[in-house]
């Protein structure tokens, strides 16, 4: 097993519960009882094909949607009822959240206004996502990668225990999301809970210590990204696979002989992460080895094959 | 509720449209009381006789510098209809709504803080007003601001009247999200669709009455420019002829914005925000 150390939950973190939550519009069923936590000082993937729901079950955390049943609650308390929210909950929700004809800093300053939070510190928000001349023009002419950042700036207005960004990497340059993961990172290691949605398991599959996905609006898969992972296994590549099946066998691994359509000729998997024990077997037996290597799995696969059951992307053609 | 009066006025003063608007208050004082001022100063409106020579000083002053109202309480009707429309059409709502889930206390921020808008917007139409109006006036030797406390009781009621039709924008604003659909309805029941119904309700006994309490009929009872006045001269200006009292008007122009605010209020409570 080589997993992760997991980090305990920070004492006097933020947590996220969505309880049997549910949204039903008039004639499709957007989110149907989703039930998963968020934990503090861990960054948690909420993943989903577009339409899945992700971003419905965003709106009801955030008491903008109301469920038809169910309730988000953040460290126990439901949204509205959080006396200065953006100080509790920075959320970044779609890019284009913006009147054209007002600059980003205004913008800012209008939000800032509601919590008595300083033009300064609206300057210095402007200054750690980059955008501190960009956001004196008008907001109309900014790009997606502009946006983002200045929706970023918003969500940290307060200094939020709890950060909620949907799509966050839409619209970024590869330079500019290596910039986010490191921002992230190093909020989650001071105990924030980050929840970032994401259509696409690469593009955060760096990023997050915990994976949500969501299709159809169901829960279908919910874990630690090395829980998705599964249980590692070691690929050897050597001259006589059948023998060192019986070798590994003898020394009390499990093995077998791979698909040579998958990984070529004259490989053995082993269900073993430990590939000294592997290695170590093999010379003992007398087998020579070409190649040994981590088998992961390919996550990517696995996302589609549960996020692209026949049964959900009927409903997505349907709303697209 | 300060910060969030400050977070509204922030957002008005930080785009163009303020601006615009503020101008157009000015322009179309200036602008339509010189206009109508010519027209009543050296216009052949009575068959013959001057109205000056027949209008007290009083009466003249007070149509001259209330005649650009309508364009004026238009204006006032736009910028109540924009603050939330705006919100909406842009997707700022979902900021607001996230930094204030109180929807009730976003919506109450805005009703004082159009009010202050309106009182700015209204001193800056009335000063364009009295540069328009009072120009004619000068020029034909006429008296420019008599009756002094009397004079400026018209022009306070002027702003009240701009700003219960800011609050009527609100309330439309609020109940009708789509501030295209805001906009074409409240400008086409005020400017086509009243003069209309009020036009109908002339051929039945009790339309008088009713069109009494039509919104530009209660608009120029809050005015209250035409009491004292004989009723020749009043109907020769358009004044109506059997008005409110002008407290009754306020209050029947309040009711309007104040129904359709609640209205809406109750539908924005539980709206989804997508």
């Amino acid at each position: 097993m080589s997993h992760r150390t997991v980090s305990a939950p920070t004492e006097g973190g933020t947590d996220i519960q969505i309880q049997s939550l549910a949204k039903s519009f008039k004639d499709f069923t957007a989110v149907n009882d989703l039930t998963f936590e968020v934990q503090p000082g861990r960054i948690t993937g909420f993943l989903g094909p577009n339409g899945a729901g992700k971003t419905t079950t965003l709106r009801m955390l955030l008491g903008l949607v109301r469920p038809s049943a169910g309730h988000g609650l953040i460290g126990g308390q439901r949204y509205a009822e959080l006396e200065e929210p953006l100080r509790v909950v920075g959320a970044a929700l779609e890019a284009t959240n913006f009147h054209p004809g007002r600059s980003g800093r205004d913008h800012l300053r209008v939000l800032a206004a509601t919590h008595n939070i300083p033009d300064r510190r609206v300057d210095e928000l402007l200054q750690l996502v980059g955008i501190p001349a960009a956001a004196k023009k008008r907001a109309g002419g900014y790009s997606m990668g502009m946006r983002q950042r200045l929706g970023l700036a918003a969500a940290l207005l307060g200094d939020p225990q709890v950060l909620i960004l949907d799509e966050p990497a839409n619209g970024l340059d590869p330079e500019g999301i290596r910039w986010l993961r490191g921002l992230l990172r190093a909020l989650a290691s001071e105990g924030k809970t980050i929840l970032i949605s994401s259509h696409l398991l690469s593009e955060v599959e760096q990023t997050v210590d915990d994976v949500v996905i969501i299709a159809n609006g169901r829960l279908v898969r919910q874990g630690t990204i090395e829980e998705l992972h599964g249980d590692s296994s070691t690929l050897v590549r050597c001259t006589d696979p059948s023998a060192l099946v019986t070798v590994l066998d003898a020394q009390g691994m499990t093995s077998r002989v791979a698909d040579e359509q998958e990984h070529g000729p004259g490989a053995v998997e082993a269900h073993t992460g430990d590939m000294t024990a592997v290695g170590e077997a093999a010379y003992a037996g007398g087998v020579v080895v070409h190649e040994l290597r981590t088998l992961r799995t390919d996550l990517e696969r696995l996302y589609f094959e549960l996020t692209e059951d026949p049964e959900m992307t009927d409903r997505n053609r349907e709303q697209t | 509720m300060m910060r969030l009066i400050r977070s509204e006025l922030l957002k008005y003063v930080s785009t163009r449209t303020a601006w615009g608007l503020t101008a157009g208050m000015f322009l179309t004082g200036i602008g339509f009381a010189a206009l109508f001022g010519a027209l009543f100063v050296y216009g052949d409106i009575l068959d013959g006789v001057e109205l000056s020579e027949v209008a007290p000083p009083l009466l003249l002053a007070r149509v001259i510098y209330t005649s650009a109202i309508q364009f004026g309480y238009l204006l006032a009707l736009v910028i109540g209809v924009l603050c939330i429309g705006q919100e909406y059409r842009h997707h700022t709502v979902t900021g607001t709504f996230l930094a204030t889930p109180k929807r009730g206390a976003v919506i109450a921020a805005k009703v004082v803080a159009l009010c202050l808008i309106a009182v700015v917007s209204g001193v800056v139409h009335v000063a364009g007003a009295l540069v328009g109006g009072g120009a004619i006036l000068v020029s034909a030797d006429l008296p420019v601001y008599p009756e002094a406390a009397d004079l400026t009781r018209t022009l306070l009621l002027m702003l009240l009247v701009l700003a219960l039709w800011t609050l009527i924008g609100l309330g439309v604003g609020v109940l009708i999200p789509n501030q295209v659909a805001a906009l074409s309805l409240a400008i086409a029941v005020a400017w086509i669709v009243e003069p209309l119904v009020a036009f109908g309700l002339t051929f039945v006994e009790w339309g008088e009455s009713a069109s009494r309490f039509f919104p530009s009929q209660v608009t120029a009872a809050t005015l209250d420019i035409f009491t004292g006045a004989n009723d020749t001269l009043t109907s020769a200006l358009g004044g109506p002829s059997d008005p409110l009292g002008w407290a009754t008007g306020a209050t029947v122009l309040l009711a309007y914005a104040v129904v359709m605010a609640l209205v809406g209020l109750i539908l924005t409570r539980s709206r989804d925000i997508a």
